[in-house]
């Protein structure tokens, strides 16, 4: 029991405390839920003071990769090289002819009237830490704001598209990836052009298709990448390949699963894409 | 609450919330991850039994809004889930310290789990995603690693004299 200002003042109960704060989260909550925009200053003061845990946790991994890199021998390294430098060749004379593909592909682009193929800038970042769970599949970048990363970018790996980013702070950001419940990914069959979308299931190697009818051209195997419709993902990645159509006669629409294409589970780094326009904007040119 | 509360003894006892932090945030391959235990929410349910006078609910909202950082979920969801702990750890307090130890181990991971409970009920609502029996994984990991984690946090306390 103390005093102040002439009240006395006794220690909060615990219930009270309970209620209080509960109170208070319920209500951030909600905040976060419906106005993501007003938090976000708050994440960002917050990441400042969560990235070091964030680096510590990361640390065993980067180390344990360092280490494995230092110990390798000078055959195995030699060994290496040669296979480098062969891949370097074969990847060298496919180059050059995906040089004259491009100036041909542009000069009928040209010819036809279209519009030029988008260019873009891309860079490569590292991935910090995975959060996955029946609700978010999510990736944390070691890159943000500092380095003109924004909301709705498209994140790629080597084998497809990977997700997009949903939050930026100062020094890190996350993906949502494309198996996350919240994403959905425009996709067109490359069989035979059959337009659709991917959402996630909240499970690592599980996409749905659904709003498909019973009468759609669809089979397993069918291999669908990105359309380009919606503006954030660039058109003709991989995202998924059918594993299940299920057709019940009396149901408007089939039930299709696919699995994601992008080797999710696989990447250390991943690759982000600045469409030429935004990153002209932001100044940067590459 | 005779002795005092040095900023040695803080300090020790955030260590093992950090490190708790870390243990939940390392990231783990595959299946493995379904039995990670809660690491933070043990920690604070010992410290909430041990020292009930420094340990509390405002320590758990903060610990709590962290961890929302950390996970990228709603802020304030998993918040929630820790206050509602700490109160439940503190209410039973007495009762937690005369249990032995096999029926200690049952009573923190019924409490993790009522407040794991929330944040289902929270993600459910929020995204629409109904709670799946894997969540039920990391509940029994939390009952088995108890009496580990007790003897462990129960050695700091007496070295450090923390009480």
């Amino acid at each position: 029991m103390s005093t102040f200002l002439g009240w006395s003042i006794k220690r909060p109960s615990n219930l009270t405390k309970l209620i209080l704060f509960a109170c208070v989260s319920i209500g951030l909550i909600v905040l976060d839920a419906r106005h993501r925009h007003d938090t976000q200053t708050f994440r960002n003061l917050m990441e400042y003071a969560t990235h070091p845990v964030q680096l510590l946790a990361a640390l065993p991994f980067s180390v344990a990769n360092d280490i494995r890199r230092d110990f390798r021998t000078n055959s195995e390294l030699r060994q290496a090289n040669s296979q480098l430098e062969q891949r370097d060749l074969e990847l060298e004379a496919k180059l050059s002819r995906f040089d004259v593909l491009q100036a041909e592909v542009a000069r009928l682009n040209k010819l036809l009237g279209g519009q030029p193929i988008p260019g873009y800038r891309e860079t490569l970042a590292q991935i910090l830490a995975v959060s996955s769970g029946p609700f978010t599949q999510r990736l944390v970048l070691d890159e943000g704001s500092q380095q003109h990363l924004y909301v709705g970018q498209a994140v790629l790996g080597t084998h497809g598209i990977v997700g997009q980013i949903v939050s930026v702070g100062p020094h890190t950001s996350q993906v949502m990836l494309v198996t996350d419940p919240n994403s959905g990914v425009p996709i067109v069959s490359e069989r035979n052009g059959l337009r659709a979308i991917a959402f996630g299931t909240g499970l690592a190697n599980r996409l749905r298709i659904p709003y498909l009818t019973v009468t759609a051209d669809i089979r397993i195997g069918d291999i669908f990448v990105s359309s380009g419709l919606g503006g954030v993902y660039p058109a003709g990645y991989p995202v998924a390949r059918v594993t299940e159509v299920k057709g019940n006669p009396n149901l408007a629409f089939l039930k299709v699963r696919a699995a994601p294409l992008g080797q999710l589970n696989y990447h250390t780094h991943v690759l982000l894409l600045w469409p030429k326009q935004v990153a002209h904007r932001e100044g940067l040119h590459g | 609450m005779d002795s005092p509360f040095t900023p040695t003894q803080r300090a020790l006892v955030g260590l093992t919330f950090a490190i708790s932090i870390l243990l939940a945030i390392l990231p783990l391959p595959g299946y493995t991850k379904l039995l990670r235990p809660d690491w933070v929410a043990l920690v604070l349910v010992y410290w909430c039994m041990a020292i009930p006078d420094r340990v509390g609910i405002g320590s758990a909202w903060v610990l709590g809004l962290f961890l929302d950082i950390l996970y990228g979920s709603l802020l304030g969801e998993q918040a929630l889930a820790k206050v509602l702990l700490a109160f439940l750890a503190l209410h039973f307090t007495m009762r937690l310290r005369m249990f032995p130890r096999w029926q200690q181990a049952i009573a923190a991971g019924v409490l993790i789990a009522i407040s794991d409970l929330v944040v289902l009920l929270v993600k459910s609502l929020a995204h629409g995603t109904p709670p799946t029996w894997s969540d039920t994984a990391p509940m029994i990991a939390n009952v088995i690693v108890w009496p580990f984690l007790f003897i462990i946090l129960r050695e700091v306390r007496r070295r450090a004299k923390i009480s």
